[in-house]
Parts: structure tokens; C-alpha cells; sequence
């Protein structure tokens, strides 16, 4: 095992959301990519892996739902990243949906700095 | 240039621009328009000045380019940005459904300094911009200029009041004391060229919840500031604010605004029933 802090990918359409998550996960120490979709998403994780990812479901070419669904379809080290489903919708159908796109957890919009700090350390056991 | 070119010139301008130059100019404009006969290879000002007219070239963009005033920089009068996530944003987004989109312009925004200002700002200052998506277009009549915000580089004076921290958060060095926004502030950004009295250009972008609109009607005659005005309040959404310079007042200019004072800034507000006949 090496010390490299954990990395979380953030896809998000809405370049100063991106951002404003980044800052969060970088101010606690984790490393951070971004993507503006599912299928750029899709791409990152092929190549460089991650260890969380942080997933919208609003986004164009591809909603964060049907990336889970196809993400959770590949091989295994792909289909095992966990992932923080973040929706402007609250109710039970969206989390449900979410659930069983393969999320892991799921936070209903605004999500602070602190609760995805929180969720992202419970969800990869390191970095900070 | 004698006094009846000058007059012939600053009339092209004032048609063309709404910017105002009087006799007291004379300089100012004689200087930048001896710049362009130079460039154009203009051998008289009759020469220039039929150039000008045929437009051939894009000449009106290459001279009214000359005349723009782009001096500014990060967090300039930072009072408002202040006014806008206290205040502003607070009003505007009470009672609105999460992912709403809330549309804020700056207009003129030379080379990018106000718009990414406000995007550094939002992000340092208000948390809901996570809830909310946040349009934030920059315009301009100076195109020369607007190529220039959307490259993103910046020298030490545009950030002289920009905290190292956030210098450090925010950009990337970029050659010898120059300065790149990073790529997730420039694509926040969508730039436009829109000329302040073109009301169809004016239109196209609306409409907005918050409009910057500094220090650029002070450059225009009473009678462009009025249509400038009723084609910004067309721009708004019935509720919406418009923050001027420090130096100017909407209530001199147009009676279609509401005064709203601030704790850190007078705005002026499209009255929320606003039709205007």
C-alpha cells in the first residue's frame, strides 16, 4: 500500500459545483478528478481508477443513474468503486432508483463541505 | 484633425456606441484615431473616415475597440460582491426549488476580471452555490478584449487584491508575473459580444437575476444612458437587482427602478410587478 491520499472523482456538469466539491475533498486532504459526464467519467475510471466517486444524477449525454447502472456492469475493480449519489430530489422513488443504480449513499442536495468530507472518509477508510 | 472632423468622428462614435466625447476629448480621441489611420494606412482623416464608413476591414469594431476603457481588476468595489451573496442571493433564491438556475451578467466585462470575480467570490462566499445552477455570462461591445477574458491570463495588477491564498486556489502560474484561471472558473464564464444600446443584442441574453453593469454609463450621453437602461431593465426578471459604479445613480438616469439600500451597497431593483408600458 502506498501513502497517496485516496482519490474521489467528481462528475458533475456544473463546472463551479465541480469546484466547489474540489475544494472541500482537497482542503481535507484527498485527491481529486473531475468529470462533465458519465461517459467522460467512464473513460477516467478506465484509465486512471478511483476510489470514490461523487456522482450527480442531473447531466447531459449521460444521467448519473445510467452511469451507475453501466459502471456497475463492468469487471469487478470498475463495478467496486463506491459511489455518493448527490440529487436536488429528496423523495423515497430517487433514493430508491439511486440504490439500486448501484449508489452507496445518497445526499440530497445542498450537500456541505462537512457531511461529504464525512461520507467520502466512511466510504474509502482513508486518506487524512 | 480640425474641429468639424473631430465632430464628424465623435458623432460616428456616439451613434454606433452610445460613449460620448466632447470637444474636452479632443485629445483622447485624436490620439487613438491617429493610431488607427496608422494601422488602416490612412492618408487623411477623409481617407480614414471613408474606410471607416464602408467598413470593409471590420474598421467599427477595430475603433470602437480603441475606445473602450478596460482598467480593472479582481474584487474591484468587492462592497457589491459582498451585497450580492449577503443580500442579493438571499433574496432571490428564498422560496426557489433546488437546481434553479440563476443568471448573473457583467456587462461591460472587459477582459474577465468582474466575471471570474464573481465565480471566485460565490465560491468563497456562499455555500448554495451548490443547490443552484449558477450562469454567470460575461459581455462586451470590445472584442479585442473579450478574446482576451476568455483566454484567462492574467498580470499582477489585475490581482493585486486578490488574497496569495486565493491566487494559489485559483490560478496557475503562467509565464514571468502572469497568472491562468483555472479551467473550471474559465468554463463557468460564457462570454458574448453585446453592445449596451443594441436592444436585439441586448435581448438575445437575457433575461437576469443580478446584472453588473459598472462604470461604463458615465462614458455615455443622457439620452444612450436612458436606452441603456430600459434595455437592461428588459433584461431582468421582474424582481431582479442591476449594480452600478460607485460614482453613478440609476435615479438620474430612469424612473424604472426601485432604490434598494443595502448594508454594504445601493443596488437598484425591477420592481417584482414590473410591466413598463
Amino acid at each position: 500500500m502506498t501513502d497517496a491520499p485516496a482519490k474521489i472523482l467528481i462528475i458533475d456538469d456544473a463546472s463551479l459545483v465541480r469546484l466547489y466539491y474540489r475544494n472541500a475533498f482537497e482542503a481535507a486532504g484527498f485527491a481529486v478528478a473531475e468529470a462533465l459526464n458519465g461517459i467522460e467519467a467512464m473513460e477516467l475510471l478506465l484509465t486512471d481508477g478511483a476510489d470514490l466517486m461523487v456522482v450527480d444524477i442531473n447531466m447531459p449525454q449521460m444521467d448519473g443513474i445510467t452511469f451507475l447502472h453501466r459502471l456497475r456492469a463492468q469487471q469487478a475493480k470498475l463495478a467496486s468503486i463506491p459511489a455518493i449519489v448527490i440529487s436536488t430530489e429528496s423523495g423515497a422513488s430517487d433514493r430508491e432508483a439511486a440504490r439500486q443504480a448501484g449508489a452507496n449513499f445518497y445526499i440530497a442536495k445542498p450537500a456541505t463541505p462537512n457531511l461529504l468530507v464525512e461520507t467520502a472518509r466512511l466510504l474509502c477508510g482513508r486518506p487524512t | 484633425m480640425n474641429s468639424d472632423e473631430l465632430q464628424r468622428l465623435c458623432d460616428f462614435i456616439y451613434r454606433h456606441t452610445g460613449m460620448m466625447f466632447t470637444e474636452s476629448k479632443g485629445y483622447y480621441v485624436e490620439r487613438r484615431v491617429g493610431d488607427r489611420m496608422q494601422a488602416t494606412g490612412a492618408v487623411s482623416f477623409d481617407d480614414y473616415f471613408a474606410r471607416l464608413r464602408a467598413n470593409a476591414t471590420g474598421e467599427i469594431e477595430q475603433l470602437i475597440n480603441a475606445f473602450t476603457v478596460n482598467e480593472t481588476f479582481f474584487f474591484r468595489e468587492d462592497h457589491q460582491l459582498r451585497c450580492l451573496t449577503r443580500d442579493l442571493l438571499t433574496d432571490l433564491t428564498a422560496g426557489r426549488r433546488a437546481s434553479s438556475v440563476i443568471r448573473i451578467w457583467s456587462i461591460p466585462c472587459a477582459t474577465g476580471e468582474e466575471p471570474f470575480s464573481i465565480a471566485v467570490w460565490l465560491l468563497e462566499n456562499w455555500p448554495q452555490i451548490a443547490l443552484f445552477d449558477v450562469e454567470i455570462v460575461g459581455s462586451d461591445i470590445d472584442t479585442r478584449t473579450l478574446s482576451e477574458a476568455r483566454e484567462g491570463i492574467f498580470g499582477k495588477r489585475a490581482l493585486m487584491r486578490l488574497d496569495p491564498a486565493l491566487i494559489r486556489k485559483y490560478f496557475t502560474p503562467y509565464g514571468e508575473d502572469q497568472w491562468k484561471i483555472i479551467d473550471e472558473i474559465r468554463e463557468a464564464v460564457r462570454f458574448s459580444r453585446v453592445n449596451l444600446i443594441d436592444r436585439q443584442e441586448m435581448l438575445a441574453q437575457g433575461p437576469f437575476d443580478v446584472i453588473f453593469c459598472r462604470n461604463v454609463l458615465i462614458y455615455f450621453d443622457d439620452a444612450s444612458r436612458r436606452i441603456a437602461a430600459e434595455n437592461l431593465y428588459d433584461c431582468m426578471h421582474d424582481g431582479a437587482y442591476v449594480c452600478l459604479g460607485h460614482s453613478e445613480s440609476m435615479s438620474r438616469i430612469s424612473p424604472l427602478f426601485d432604490v434598494s439600500r443595502f448594508e454594504d451597497a445601493i443596488v437598484y431593483r425591477k420592481p417584482l410587478s414590473g410591466r413598463r408600458d
